[in-house]
């Protein structure tokens, strides 16, 4: 066997194998990389990071643990921004059943961490509200354009362990009638709901994603053109964040680095494979056809 | 939290799950399928309880029926007009009726008529903005630097420039954003060029070139797409790392923090 065969002859599992080994030792080491945060990820952390005590938000949470790889790390680090800064929030999905039990896990980690920082926990009801799944993206996304307390209104909430009332009783939703009095609308999503929803009613409110590296590119048009604020695409974009969060947040205790930033260097290593993997099949391939030759 | 905890018991089903998803990389075996099977028979019923509890009651059956004053929660009246949509629903099932399966068309025939009222107003709202964003300067209104200074430092650090200095440099055409213009506007107008198939393009060297040109472009996008793809697909792989071996085996069974 010549070595361009050998070389095109490397057992699946053996592959597998190595990607699996590249995958998990890096994983024990914490190594940080040189950061230069782009320009649409800054500009969501300034969006993000620029509303103030009080203000009131919407947060679309479109994604489940089949892409906590990414989304997870997303959703933390906007559930940090926004219970920092003291913002209210309401928090709906569409795009999955699931992703309303996700989001609430979530929420409850962070309550958690806010606990061990010694802060208040972030109060369901008070400080936020959960309106729940809506089935038809298109649907919702139009009657939220038209009027956001008949879209959602119907739903009920209250404080852990409480009776449930009507969402826009609460303290977070009772000043707000139309999508335009909310301060800002979040699309955290592993699915195309985000350009559901700009179709609908992006004109309407300032808006911002969170999405998927598969989403990234087609997402990115609408950054360029006005229609999001800012933009966090992929693992980087969760980088990228994360770093901007470090820069700005010293408390004692607070988790700024986490998911993106730990999973960052892990996935250099894999794309490094994959691109020996590419470079030694292509070189198997050349050495193939040139001993035939 | 130990393993003995519940949440133990929990991460360690998990592990076992998704040891039992990736055993199918070796081969198909019956590990994986049963995992396989679970996964899909657990999103089933949460799909199913879900549409109850979260869509059904809430946007539906509890509007319909109305409510009772609780405490300091005020009433409110039934809207039983919304009966309708029940029958309305159920036509949907006679699809399955080799007789009356016209009658499952008023149902998709409302769907598509209340989606494709909306698409005037949401093909607007999404390609409008974009239409516009196209159009670009492609010529530099200054030669000072070939690329427009760095302006997005993260407000507050020391690199931070003042709002005006931003404003004067972002007012500006620079050679290498007029460059960049240029490339958008090509590229919008070959890949639109492309997509021209009501005529015929033979015989005309200057159009094929285009065309041809623009389904480079599309390449090179297509290139862009799958390599962020290709990404999350590994983002995604660590994570299920993470799980396993931090989450898991440090924190859950050997008790090791942080």
């Amino acid at each position: 066997m010549t070595l361009g065969e050998k070389l095109l002859s490397i057992k699946r599992e053996t592959l597998f194998m190595i990607l699996i080994l590249a995958t998990s030792i890096p994983l024990f080491f914490n190594v940080t990389l040189p950061n230069q945060p782009k320009p649409e990820a800054i500009s969501f952390f300034e969006a993000a990071n620029g509303l103030k005590e009080g203000d009131t938000v919407i947060i679309q949470s479109d994604w489940t643990e089949g892409t906590r790889g990414e989304s997870r790390g997303s959703m933390d680090a906007l559930l940090r921004i926004l219970t920092r800064r003291g913002v209210k929030f309401a928090i709906l999905s569409v795009a999955d059943p699931q992703a309303p039990e996700v989001a609430r896990n979530v929420m409850a980690d962070i309550n958690k961490e806010r606990a061990k920082e010694g802060k208040q926990p972030y109060r369901k009801w008070d400080d936020w509200v959960e309106l729940g799944f809506f089935p038809n993206g298109e649907a919702l996304g139009k009657s939220i354009s038209a009027n956001l307390r008949n879209a959602v209104g119907s739903k009920l909430d209250g404080p852990d362990g409480g009776a449930k009332k009507p969402v826009f009783e609460s303290p977070v939703l009772k000043d707000i009638k139309l999508i335009s009095d909310v301060d800002m609308y979040f699309v955290v999503t592993g699915t195309k709901s985000i350009i559901i929803a700009i179709e609908r009613f992006a004109k309407q409110t300032k808006m911002a994603g969170m999405v998927t590296g598969v989403m990234g590119p087609e997402t990115y048009n609408y950054y360029v053109s006005g229609q999001l604020v800012g933009l966090v695409a992929g693992l980087k974009g969760v980088y990228d964040v994360e770093s901007q969060m470090a820069e700005t947040y010293k408390g004692e205790g607070e988790v700024n680095l986490d998911k993106g930033t730990k999973y960052i260097f892990t996935l250099h290593v894999g794309i490094f494979l994959l691109i020996l993997a590419v470079v030694i099949g292509n070189v198997g391939v050349f050495l193939t056809r040139g001993a035939k030759k | 939290m130990g393993l003995a905890s519940y949440e133990g018991i929990k991460l360690t089903f998990g592990v076992l799950a998704t040891v039992g998803l990736y055993t199918v990389l070796y081969r198909e075996n019956k590990f994986y399928r049963f995992f396989e099977h679970m996964f899909l028979g657990l999103a089933a019923g949460w799909m199913l309880v879900a549409l109850w509890t979260e869509t059904l009651k809430a946007s539906w059956w509890d509007i319909m029926v109305g409510r009772q004053p609780e405490g300091d929660t005020p009433g409110a009246p039934g809207y039983w007009i919304l009966a309708i949509l029940l029958p309305i629903g159920l036509m949907g099932y006679f699809v399955f009726s080799k007789k009356h399966n016209w009658i499952s068309r008023v149902p998709i025939g409302i769907i598509i008529g209340l989606w494709a009222g909306q698409q005037f107003d949401a093909w607007m709202q999404k390609y409008g903005p974009q239409i516009q964003a196209s159009t670009k300067p492609i010529f530099p209104t200054t030669m000072d630097s070939m690329t427009r200074p760095w302006t997005d430092y993260p407000a507050g650090s020391a690199q931070a420039l003042p709002p005006e200095t931003i404003a004067a440099i972002k007012s500006n055409v620079y050679l290498s954003q007029a460059l960049t213009n240029l490339i958008a506007l090509v590229t919008v107008i070959c890949v639109l060029a492309y997509f021209i198939f009501s005529v015929d393009w033979k015989g005309n060297k200057a159009a094929g070139a285009v065309t041809k040109t623009g389904r480079y472009l599309l390449m090179v996008g297509f290139g862009a797409i799958f390599g962020s793809t290709v990404m999350m697909r590994f983002s995604l792989l660590i994570d299920r790392m993470y799980f396993v071996w931090i989450e898991w085996l440090k924190h859950t069974v050997l008790g090791i923090p942080g």
